[in-house]
């Protein structure tokens, strides 16, 4: 199904995505577009239309050969070829993206560089995503996985090997990211974005500076304290407060986080992903946030403070990845490649507020970015996050057993 | 719409369809779409359900049926779900009470009074169901929050200094579920009070039995399979209702549904969390089941 929205109800669809389900990035407040649309009602086939955004119905044939070559059909004659050994990019482009995770003007100027046009469907959780993407993409050409996911999606065939030749502006990445354990080389994937999780608090209604995460456990804001709904994030924090990693196999350091997490549980107000709606809400004081969601909270709630706690974070980084069965390969790369130039990489990093990888996009970052020790923290900092890794299925239950355990 | 809407069948079964086998065969005809549909939507889905739930999970959570074996059912039946499973039970048995509660006056109200206004109240019933049921939910939270309209208003009015802790809670997640399903139970209630005979009512007085003795012994009994219905409908769903007690609930609220949901997505095991929703479906339509044959002998008689 490609049904076509007029701007405004594009708009509000990513809006309510963003708004209804657990989000990383939003910037706006939902109820103002609600006004801004007109009636409540008119809201209710927009959902459905939400709900439904399916695959381009290009036909994703499962098993393509995994090395993309240049099909230059009969649309591909159409568009205007530029240079003179250029590959030819296909007439198309699907990409399946979180809300709001790329610049429009990124894309807007892709299509004018190469004559593609670019179709964006989006998803709202990566378990959506993983599900909709299968072990080709199901339709989809591009995608942006979570880096720890990588190893399984190589794994299983589902992204292609990158073709250097397309990505000469790999040059631009910094040389922290040149090889990255999920991806020895970034032969399968390049990174996008990184981010931290840590703590987001009101400084007027807790007006004193909080730099430990220990602050989550604080009586004096019991019945305000709000946690993430996510086990792995909640162990992290957690396990990295004892002094412990926060993939830790060794089941008693898990046990121990468990009985501290049990502690805190009469204290907690909402375990919720929704963090830009609980800590704008008046409900919580303090709470465990993906730090590019602060940005939202702020706009409704500017004394909202965030910091990375003193004992270590945890952070985590997207890529971007091409798929086995993606019906535009060709174009697919040369968007990877458009994304890794240094001025399109800074207008992503100014629209989303998340940090790239890129060296070469710092000159044209937004200094009040650069200059946020929240998203652009010191070396020493960052050096002391930890990456939440995709545990093996074994241990995954052993941490999920326990969640169950401490959320019954 | 809705059957008895308008008009006032009298009570008994409709009589059985006239004609020979061409006609017979005409009324199974115009069944077939609605059972295929069911099949292909319902049954189908449902085995796959069941199928996932022998498989394992194989090195890259994918299902791996190969060895079909019943150990996620042995895995299901675990003590970690029981407080969310008697969670489930509890919400769903709160909501039905208070949507019976609250529905049945209202059913009565529009059937008895409602008069030509009858169908617009109805629709008036039904005119939350425009709006998208997650909208309404976070709507609640505004209602409901620390700062939101009720606590605001209680402290403008002085009865209270502090806000009170609504959202979050037991109260918040039994209001937003009775709240969604209410029209779940005033429909069918609306339709069994509307076909009663008004003659037998005035009948019941006639006989000096007082207003509330024929409530209880005429309107309440005949009307029993409407209020069964609507306690079905508003049971079933309830005890499944996921979105809810997540939106409006807080660490005290986690659902049986909250953990299939979790054993899907963050655990990644599709067998396991499949065998858990299988049995939840299986204990459900049980529970459902004994207990309508056992209303069904107490209540309707026969």
């Amino acid at each position: 199904m490609s049904k076509r929205y007029d701007g405004s109800s594009i708009d509000l669809e990513k809006a309510l995505t963003r708004y209804l389900v657990e989000r990383r990035i939003s910037r706006r407040d939902l109820l103002e577009r609600i006004a801004r649309v007109g009636s409540a009602a008119a809201l209710a086939p927009v959902i459905a239309a939400c709900t439904s955004t399916s695959a381009p119905s290009a036909a994703a044939t499962p098993g393509a050969s995994a090395a993309p070559q240049a099909t230059t059909g009969a649309s591909a004659t159409l568009t205007p070829t530029i240079g003179p050994v250029q590959p030819v990019p296909e007439a198309e482009l699907f990409i399946y993206n979180w809300t709001d995770y790329l610049a429009d003007e990124v894309i807007e100027s892709f299509e004018a560089k190469y004559g593609t046009k670019v179709t964006q469907s989006f998803f709202s959780n990566t378990e959506e995503a993983y599900a909709k993407l299968g072990d080709d993409g199901g339709g989809y050409d591009l995608s942006f996985p979570t880096s720890v996911d990588i190893p399984s999606f190589i794994e299983r065939g589902a992204i292609v090997k990158l073709d250097r030749s397309l990505i000469p502006n790999i040059v631009n990445l910094g040389v922290e990211w040149a090889d990255p354990g999920y991806d020895p080389g970034n032969a399968y994937s390049i990174p996008y974005m990184w981010w931290t999780t840590g703590v987001g608090y009101d400084t007027v209604k807790i007006p004193e500076e909080l730099t430990s995460s220990k602050a989550l456990w604080d009586p004096r804001w019991a019945q305000h304290i709000s946690m993430l709904d996510e086990f792995q994030e909640v162990f992290g924090l957690t396990l990295i407060q004892l002094g412990y990693s926060a993939n830790t196999p060794l089941l008693n350091e898990l046990d121990e986080a468990l009985a501290l997490l049990k502690e805190q549980k009469p204290l907690v107000r909402v375990y919720s992903t929704d963090t830009i709606a609980t800590m704008t809400s008046g409900d919580v004081w303090i709470g465990h946030i993906w730090g590019a969601d602060r940005f939202a909270i702020q706009e409704t709630n500017p004394d909202v403070a965030y910091y990375i706690p003193e004992e270590g974070g945890v952070k985590g980084s997207d890529t971007v990845a091409v798929f086995s069965g993606a019906p535009h390969p060709i174009a697919a790369q040369l968007f990877v490649n458009h994304l890794l130039d240094a001025q399109n990489s800074a207008a992503n990093t100014n629209l989303i507020y998340y940090m790239g990888p890129n060296a070469a996009a710092r000159e044209f970052i937004d200094p009040a970015i650069l200059e946020d020790p929240t998203i652009n923290p010191d070396q020493k900092i960052v050096d002391a996050l930890e990456e939440l890794l995709n545990l093996d299925a074994a241990l995954r239950d052993e941490y999920l057993k326990r969640w169950q355990e401490l959320r019954a | 719409m809705l059957p008895g809407v308008g008009s006032r069948p009298r009570i008994g079964a409709a009589p059985p369809p006239q004609g020979g086998i061409l006609a017979r065969l005409r009324g199974t005809a115009l069944v077939l779409p609605g059972i295929a549909w069911l099949a292909l939507f319902f049954v189908v889905p449902l085995g796959f359900i069941f199928i996932v739930s022998l498989g394992q999970r194989d090195a890259l959570d994918r299902v791996d049926l190969s060895q079909p074996s019943l150990d996620n059912y042995a895995r299901a039946f675990n003590p970690v779900f029981l407080p969310t499973f008697l969670n489930s039970i509890r919400y769903a048995a709160i909501t039905t009470i208070l949507s019976l509660a609250l529905g049945y006056p209202i059913a009565y109200w529009i059937s008895r009074y409602g008069g030509s206004r009858k169908a617009l109240l109805l629709i008036l019933v039904m005119l939350p169901f425009w709006t998208s049921y997650l909208i309404r939910t976070y709507s609640w939270m505004i209602i409901l929050r620390d700062n939101g309209v009720l606590n605001s208003l209680l402290q403008a009015v002085g009865l209270t200094r502090e806000p009170l802790i609504l959202m979050n809670t037991d109260v918040s997640v039994i209001l937003g579920m009775t709240y969604g399903f209410l029209p779940f139970a005033i429909l069918p209630l609306f339709v069994s009070i509307d076909r009663l005979d008004a003659n037998l009512l005035a009948a019941g007085r006639d006989l000096y039995a007082s207003g509330r003795a024929v409530f209880l012994h005429v309107t309440l009994p005949l009307t029993m399979p409407g209020v069964i219905a609507a306690a079905l409908l508003t049971f079933i769903p309830a005890i499944g209702d996921f979105v809810t007690p997540d939106l409006l609930g807080g660490p005290q609220t986690t659902t049986i549904a909250k953990n299939i949901q979790e054993l899907f997505l963050s655990g990644r095991d599709w067998p396991y969390g499949a065998a858990l929703g299988f049995l939840l479906m299986v204990v459900t339509l049980g529970g459902t089941l004994v207990a309508l044959r056992t209303l069904r002998r107490e209540v309707i008689g026969s």
